[in-house]
C-alpha cells in the first residue's frame, strides 16, 4: 500500500513546475482579474461597487458595437478561412501537383509575418489612392476609387480580407498534416468503386479530418474573440468605431482614455465567457454520437 | 580553506562594489530623460533647450527620447498605475487634453511648479488644464490656436480675394469651398470621419465643451455642440470634402495640392511648409467662427501641450529647474524655436520677440507669428475635462449617424446617457 502511493506521487513531481507556472500566471491573473472587474474608479483609485461594471455593459452601445463587430468577422471570416484552408490543402496534397513545395511555402509564408507589419502594408494597399484601387480601376472593374478604410462596409471587408489572407495557410498547414495521415489505399478503394473527386472529399476526407477541423475552428475562434492587432492598425477602429474589436475597446478603457481597470476587466470576462460558450458548443457538435 | 576565504572575500567585495557603482552614479552626476513625440517639433525644441541648460549646467546629463505619443500614454499608463518608476522619464510631454485625467488618476505623482513659475505668466486657456487648486502643474508649451491656412491661388481662381478670408463664417467658408470645387477641381478640406477635430475647434470658438464647467457631461442641451455638428453636416452636405483616414493622407492631401485649404492648429505650419513648390501661395486667416451662434469667435484651439515632471522617478529637481529656467522663462529660447521650428509659444512674455514680427516668405510675407499671437490671447477657455478622447470616440459613432440622417436632439439624448456612463467610474 505504501509503496504504491510513493510510486504514484513520482508523476505528480513532474508536472509541479508547469501547475506552479501556470497557476501563477494563468489562474491567479484570472482570479485578481474578476475581483477588479467589481470594482470602479479611475486609475489606481479603485473602490468595490459590486455589479457595477456589468451592469453598465449592458448600455454600452460602444461595446454592443464591439461585440457586433467581432460575431461579424467570427460568422462571416473563419467558415470562409477554414472552407479556403480545405479546399488549398486537398488541392496542394494530390499527388499530380508539381512545386508544391514551393507553393506550401508561398501560402504558408502570410502567417510568419509580423501582425503589424502586414497592417500597415494592407492599410497602404487599400488606401484610397493605393494599389489595389488603381488595379480595381485600370482593369475597369469600379469607376471611381473605393474609400476602404472610411466607409463602414468596405472597412468590415476590409479587415476579413485581412485575416483571411494572414491565418488561411496556417489552417491549411494543419489539414495538410492531417492529409497525409490518411492512408491512400482508402481513397484507391473508393476509386475502384466509383467515386468522384468531390464525392471523396466530401465523404472521406471531411469525416476523417474531422478532429483537425475541429481543432482549427475553436482555435480560430478563440483568434478572432481576440482579433486585435488588424483593427488597431489598418482602420484603428474607425470609420467612428464600425470596425472596433472588443480587444481593442479593453485597450482604449485602459490606454487611450483615462485608465478604468474595473470596467476593462468586466469587459474581458465577456470575452472568457463567449469562449467557454462557443468552444463548448464546438465540441457538442463535433462529437460523435457515440 | 584559504584559498576559498579568499575566494568568499573576492565575492563579497565585488558584490559590494557592484552595488556601489551605480549608487554613486545617482549620487554624483545628475541625469535627466525626457520624453516627447513629433522629431520636426517638440524634439528639436527639448534638444535646443538641452543645449542652452547645458551650458549653465555642464554636469547635468540631458537625454532626449522621441516617442509616439501613444506610446507615452500607455507607458505612464502602466508604470504609474503600478508604480513601478524604472524606466519612466523625468519630464514627459503630455497634450493638454489628457493631463486632467492624469491628475486626477494619479494625484502626488506630478510636480508643482508654482513656487519658480507664475500661472499669470501663461495664456490663459493653457493653465485653465494644469492649475489644480490654485498650483501650477507642469510648464504650458506650444499654442495650439486654430486657424485657417489657405490657397490664395486657388482662392482667387475661384473669384474670391483675401479680403474675403477675414472675418471668416463657416457659411462663408462653404460658399468659397464649392466655388473652389467647381473652378479649380480640388476640395476646400480634408475630413476623417474618425477624428472630429473640426467640431472640437467649433464647440471651442463657442466657449463650450463635451463637458461644461463642473466637468459633467454636457451633450444633450448643449447648444455650441449642436451647432458645431449643423455646420459640420453642412460641410459634409456640400461635397466639398475629401476623406482621410490618418495622419499621414491628411499632411499629403495639402501638400500634393488636392485640397485649397487646412482649418487646424497653427503647429500644421510646419508641415504646410514641406511643399516647397507651393512657397508663396499660402495664406493664413483666422478660425471660422459660427454664425448661427451668437459666442462663437474667431478664435479657437486644438492639440497643444506642457512639459511635466514626474516627481518620484529620480531626479525631479533638476528636472524642474530645467523645464522652468528654459521653456518656463527663456524668452530667447522662444525667439530661437520661434525661427527653427515655427513655434508659437504661450509663454505671455514671448509675444514681443524680434522673429515674431518677421515676415514669413512661403506665407507671403505675412505676420503669421503676430495674427498667432493675436488669436491665442482671443481664445475662449474651456474646461477639457478628463475624458475628451472616450467621450470624442462615443462622439464619433453621434457625428456620423447625424451626417446620415438621424434626428439631432434624439441622438444626443441617446449619447448623453451614453457618455455619462463612459465618465462615471
Amino acid at each position: 500500500m505504501r509503496d504504491k502511493k510513493k510510486v504514484n506521487i513520482k508523476p505528480w513531481l513532474f508536472i509541479v513546475p508547469s501547475l506552479v507556472l501556470i497557476t501563477l500566471f494563468v489562474f491567479y491573473p484570472m482570479i485578481q482579474a474578476f475581483i477588479t472587474s467589481l470594482q470602479t474608479g479611475m486609475g489606481n483609485n479603485l473602490k468595490f461597487s459590486g455589479a457595477a461594471n456589468y451592469k453598465r455593459l449592458l448600455t454600452d452601445s460602444t461595446f454592443r458595437k464591439a461585440l457586433f463587430n467581432t460575431v461579424l468577422y467570427l460568422i462571416v471570416q473563419v467558415p470562409i478561412m477554414i472552407l479556403l484552408a480545405l479546399a488549398i490543402s486537398s488541392m496542394l496534397n494530390d499527388k499530380r501537383l508539381k512545386c508544391k513545395g514551393f507553393f506550401r511555402t508561398a501560402i504558408f509564408l502570410p502567417c510568419v509575418t509580423s501582425l503589424v507589419a502586414y497592417s500597415i502594408i494592407f492599410k497602404s494597399l487599400f488606401a484610397t489612392d493605393g494599389f489595389v484601387n488603381a488595379m480595381l480601376m485600370n482593369l475597369h472593374i469600379i469607376d471611381a476609387p473605393i474609400a476602404w478604410i472610411t466607409t463602414t462596409g468596405f472597412a468590415r471587408a476590409l479587415i476579413i480580407i485581412a485575416i483571411t489572407w494572414r491565418w488561411t495557410g496556417y489552417n491549411m498547414i494543419f489539414y495538410l498534416a492531417g492529409l497525409q495521415g490518411i492512408d491512400d489505399s482508402v481513397y484507391e478503394a473508393a476509386a475502384i468503386d466509383g467515386a468522384t473527386g468531390f464525392q471523396k472529399f466530401r465523404y472521406m476526407t471531411l469525416p476523417l479530418l474531422k478532429p483537425i477541423i475541429l481543432f482549427t475552428t475553436i482555435n480560430s475562434t478563440i483568434g478572432t474573440l481576440q482579433l486585435f492587432d488588424e483593427p488597431m492598425n489598418i482602420t484603428s477602429g474607425g470609420p467612428a468605431n464600425a470596425t472596433i474589436t472588443i480587444s481593442q475597446y479593453i485597450y482604449n478603457l485602459l490606454f487611450k482614455y483615462q485608465p478604468n481597470f474595473g470596467y476593462a476587466a468586466a469587459v474581458s470576462y465577456v470575452i472568457v465567457v463567449l469562449i467557454v460558450i462557443l468552444s463548448f458548443i464546438q465540441m457538442k457538435v463535433g462529437d460523435d454520437k457515440e | 580553506m584559504k584559498a576559498k576565504k579568499v575566494i568568499a572575500a573576492a565575492l563579497t567585495a565585488s558584490m559590494v562594489l557592484a552595488g556601489a557603482v551605480p549608487a554613486m552614479a545617482e549620487d554624483g552626476g545628475s541625469k535627466i530623460t525626457i520624453w516627447a513625440w513629433d522629431e520636426n517639433f517638440n524634439i528639436k525644441a527639448a534638444n535646443e533647450a538641452k543645449e542652452i541648460y547645458q551650458k549653465a549646467h555642464p554636469d547635468v546629463e540631458v537625454e532626449v527620447v522621441t516617442m509616439a505619443q501613444d506610446d507615452i500614454v500607455a507607458k505612464l499608463n502602466t508604470s504609474l498605475s503600478s508604480q513601478s518608476y524604472d524606466g519612466l522619464p523625468d519630464v514627459v510631454l503630455i497634450e493638454d487634453y489628457k493631463i486632467q485625467g492624469y491628475l486626477t488618476s494619479y494625484p502626488d505623482e506630478f510636480e508643482e511648479f508654482t513656487d519658480v513659475l507664475k500661472a499669470e505668466d501663461f495664456a490663459e486657456y493653457k493653465t485653465g488644464v494644469n492649475v489644480v487648486d490654485g498650483k501650477l502643474y507642469g510648464v504650458p508649451f506650444d499654442s495650439g490656436v486654430a486657424a485657417t491656412f489657405y490657397r490664395k491661388d486657388m482662392i482667387e481662381e475661384a473669384g474670391y480675394t483675401e479680403e474675403d478670408m477675414q472675418n471668416l463664417t463657416w457659411d462663408k467658408y462653404i460658399e468659397i469651398g464649392q466655388a473652389v470645387k467647381e473652378k479649380c477641381g480640388v476640395d476646400m478640406c480634408t475630413l476623417d470621419p474618425s477624428d472630429i477635430g473640426q467640431i472640437r475647434m467649433m464647440m471651442q470658438s463657442a466657449g463650450v465643451w463635451y463637458t461644461d464647467a463642473d466637468g459633467n457631461v454636457s451633450i444633450s442641451n448643449n447648444q455650441g455642440l449642436k451647432d458645431a455638428i449643423t455646420t459640420y453636416k453642412k460641410l459634409v452636405d456640400a461635397g466639398i470634402t475629401k476623406q482621410v483616414a490618418d495622419w499621414d493622407q491628411f499632411v499629403g492631401a495639402f501638400n500634393k495640392g488636392e485640397v485649397a485649404s487646412v482649418v487646424t492648429g497653427c503647429w500644421i505650419a510646419s508641415s504646410v511648409k514641406a511643399a516647397e513648390d507651393q512657397n508663396g501661395k499660402w495664406g493664413v486667416a483666422a478660425f471660422p467662427k459660427m454664425s448661427e451662434n451668437e459666442a462663437s469667435v474667431n478664435a479657437s484651439s486644438i492639440g497643444g501641450a506642457a512639459w511635466y515632471v514626474l516627481k518620484n522617478v529620480g531626479n525631479a529637481e533638476t528636472a524642474k529647474d530645467f523645464v522652468a529656467t528654459t521653456f518656463g522663462q527663456d524668452v530667447d529660447l522662444m525667439n530661437q524655436l520661434a525661427e527653427d521650428i515655427a513655434l508659437v509659444s504661450t509663454l505671455n512674455a514671448a509675444a514681443d520677440v524680434p522673429n515674431y514680427s518677421k515676415g514669413s516668405d512661403f506665407f507671403g510675407g505675412q505676420e503669421i507669428f503676430n495674427d498667432f499671437t493675436q488669436w491665442t490671447s482671443e481664445v475662449p477657455s474651456v474646461n477639457y475635462g478628463m475624458h475628451t478622447y472616450a467621450l470624442e470616440d462615443i462622439m464619433t459613432e453621434a457625428v456620423q449617424a447625424i451626417v446620415g440622417g438621424a434626428d439631432m436632439d434624439q441622438t444626443l439624448e441617446e449619447y448623453q446617457a451614453q457618455a455619462e456612463a463612459a465618465v462615471m467610474q
